[in-house]
């Protein structure tokens, strides 16, 4: 730090982070604590308010619906994070031995990202009707299908995984393009010139160079999938049935038509935690995969 | 292709091979990332009859009609101008509380900076819902329940972190031995930031301004939280139409293809700033 941060000390510091704070402490540390004393309770939104302990947790713990719910989003999020991760990197790759300028090509790619889950969703359920949608017609000229997408419990959850890959793939593929352009020129240049071939040079040297932003883009994709809820909401609502039923839209669903929002806090809580034991765990193997290096 | 010719002959036909592949293959996936964009654009040009037809028609007379319809849908325009509300004060916001943050985190001793880090990717990464519903009961009793204020305030939560994270990577990139020479001066902080680090990073405050625009103007799971009619946002406006599924495609699609469009036009106007901020965004969070 230079002199200058010292001299001047931590007084006017203060008065530039104090809204950042503010703010933050409204938004996430209110909600945050009096979340976590809601889900003590058996709180309905009205006037029923007693501590019951750790009962709604318990109840959860000991409730099929819940762990079938967890279950779908552990699903959902892993499938969906392998799938967009190997795809956009793969084409990242592909991409990055094109020799024409691939400013246009990387805008088309990302057009889905920008595109809310919500129109993703109805745009999906458009394409994946079972009698007029456009992909059982092509998949007919194809001698496949038709499939009932989201009428059966066994294809609506590949279903909506599909919709998360076309929109999100684009992320992982800008990332990945950014970091093998940024990759030092000298080592795979020597590299070719001792006569190794592509392949050699993408699993010995780009890949382990670009191991450390593989890991960031995999946290940042499962964070962002077990949190799902736009796609889901949109399309299935959680059926046929359970089918896909996940977390968040589980949560919505205990909150604001059961109005067991004691039920729905504790919920949120456990899943937080899930969330933060993925997010270290990926972290910790990012740590090892630096220090082994 | 020099590089190539200079390979021995069976190499030479594996790499044109290897290249061939890689144009057929960005190709495909360029195609899969337009034709659904570009199916639900025609849908929303069908007529009711055209649209409903099977097999599905590659080929059909256009017409206006269901946008002219949804012009008429006072609810889904209301819907659209709050998101133009939200979407701009949430941004506004953002970086009024983001800008001077993100220069004390970098040029000023902060005490505790180490846990305003923690608690920036904590508040970033935890899941909606977790903030949504205690909010829910605070904004009724405060009465900012339905409010562009109240909604524009609870994004914050998501587009803050994300603002100081690239924001401080700009202003690290400005040489601190500038910031010495204007204290020299006799400049206070507030100068310092306002005349030299805004100026400066123009680029990157746009880039921050646009990625945080698309998330506001995309999200979904707070807003359904928080709204119930007079602040309903242009996802909610969209939603509405999703019981009309098996129905009324024409009105779900345009109303899809307006929802879409303002964020088209930023994808086109700033694609490498988005890029950028995305690239970025992804490194340090």
């Amino acid at each position: 730090m230079p002199s200058a941060a010292r001299r001047f000390g931590d007084a006017s510091a203060c008065w530039f982070i104090l809204p950042c704070l503010l703010a933050l402490a409204v938004t996430s540390l209110y909600p945050v604590g009096f979340g976590l004393a809601v889900s003590f309770t058996n709180w309905n939104w009205g006037s029923q308010l007693d501590y019951v302990g750790m009962a709604n947790y318990a109840d959860l713990l000991a409730d099929v619906e819940f762990w079938t719910v967890m279950r779908n989003t552990i699903v959902f999020a892993s499938a969906a994070t392998g799938v967009e991760v190997a795809l956009g990197f793969y084409l990242a790759v592909q991409v990055d031995k094109l020799a024409i300028r691939t400013d246009l090509l990387r805008a088309l790619i990302m057009l889905p990202l920008m595109v809310s889950g919500i129109v993703v969703a109805l745009m999906s359920k458009v394409m994946f009707d079972p009698f007029l949608g456009i992909v059982n017609h092509l998949l007919g000229l194809l001698g496949l299908g038709p499939s009932a997408f989201y009428g059966a419990a066994a294809t609506a959850m590949p279903s909506v995984v599909a919709v998360d890959v076309w929109w999100q793939t684009g992320f992982v593929f800008i990332i990945m393009l950014a970091g093998l352009r940024g990759l030092p020129i000298d080592p795979i240049d020597a590299a070719r010139v001792e006569g190794a071939g592509e392949f050699t040079i993408f699993w010995r040297i780009k890949l382990p160079m670009l191991r450390s932003l593989l890991v960031t883009v995999v946290i940042i994709r499962a964070i962002d999938t077990l949190k799902v809820f736009d796609i889901v909401f949109g399309t299935t609502v959680g059926g046929p049935g359970l089918a896909t039923e996940v977390v968040q839209t589980f949560v919505y669903r205990t909150a604001y038509s059961y109005q067991q929002i004691g039920k729905a806090m504790a919920t949120m809580v456990l899943f937080s935690l899930l969330i933060l034991a993925v997010a270290l765990s990926l972290q910790m193997l990012q740590r090892r995969g630096e220090a082994g290096r | 292709m020099s590089a190539i010719a200079a390979l021995p002959r069976s190499a030479r036909i594996g790499a044109r091979l290897s290249l061939g592949w890689a144009y057929l293959f960005s190709g495909a996936m360029v195609l899969f990332s337009l034709f659904p964009v570009y199916w639900v654009l025609a849908t929303s040009l069908k007529s009711k009859r055209d649209g409903l037809a099977s097999p599905p028609l590659w080929i059909f007379d256009p017409t206006v009609a269901n946008y002219l319809k949804l012009w008429t849908h006072e609810t889904f325009r209301h819907t659209f101008l709050n998101s133009m509300i939200v979407t701009s004060a949430g941004v506004s916001l953002s970086l009024a509380i983001a800008v001077p943050a993100a220069y004390a985190i970098v040029r000023m001793k902060v005490r505790g900076r180490d846990i305003v880090g923690v608690w920036l990717i904590l508040a970033y990464m935890l899941p909606e819902f977790l903030f949504v519903l205690p909010m829910f009961s605070l904004y009724q009793w405060t009465g900012l329940y339905d409010t562009h204020a109240g909604l524009a305030l609870m994004y914050q939560v998501h587009v803050l972190p994300l603002s100081i994270w690239l924001l401080s990577s700009f202003f690290r990139e400005i040489d601190p031995a500038i910031d010495e020479a204007a204290r020299i001066e006799g400049a206070s902080h507030w100068q310092i930031l306002t005349r030299i680090y805004v100026p400066c990073t123009m680029p990157g405050m746009v880039a921050t301004a646009i990625l945080n625009a698309i998330w506001i103007w995309n999200e979904l799971a707070i807003a359904l939280g928080l709204t119930f009619s007079k602040a309903q946002t242009v996802t909610l406006g969209v939603t509405s139409f999703r019981g009309y599924a098996a129905l009324d495609w024409g009105a779900m699609t345009a109303a899809s293809i307006i929802a879409i469009i303002p964020m088209l036009l930023f994808a086109i106007v700033a694609q490498r700033h988005i890029v950028k901020g995305l690239t970025l965004g992804a490194v340090k969070g």
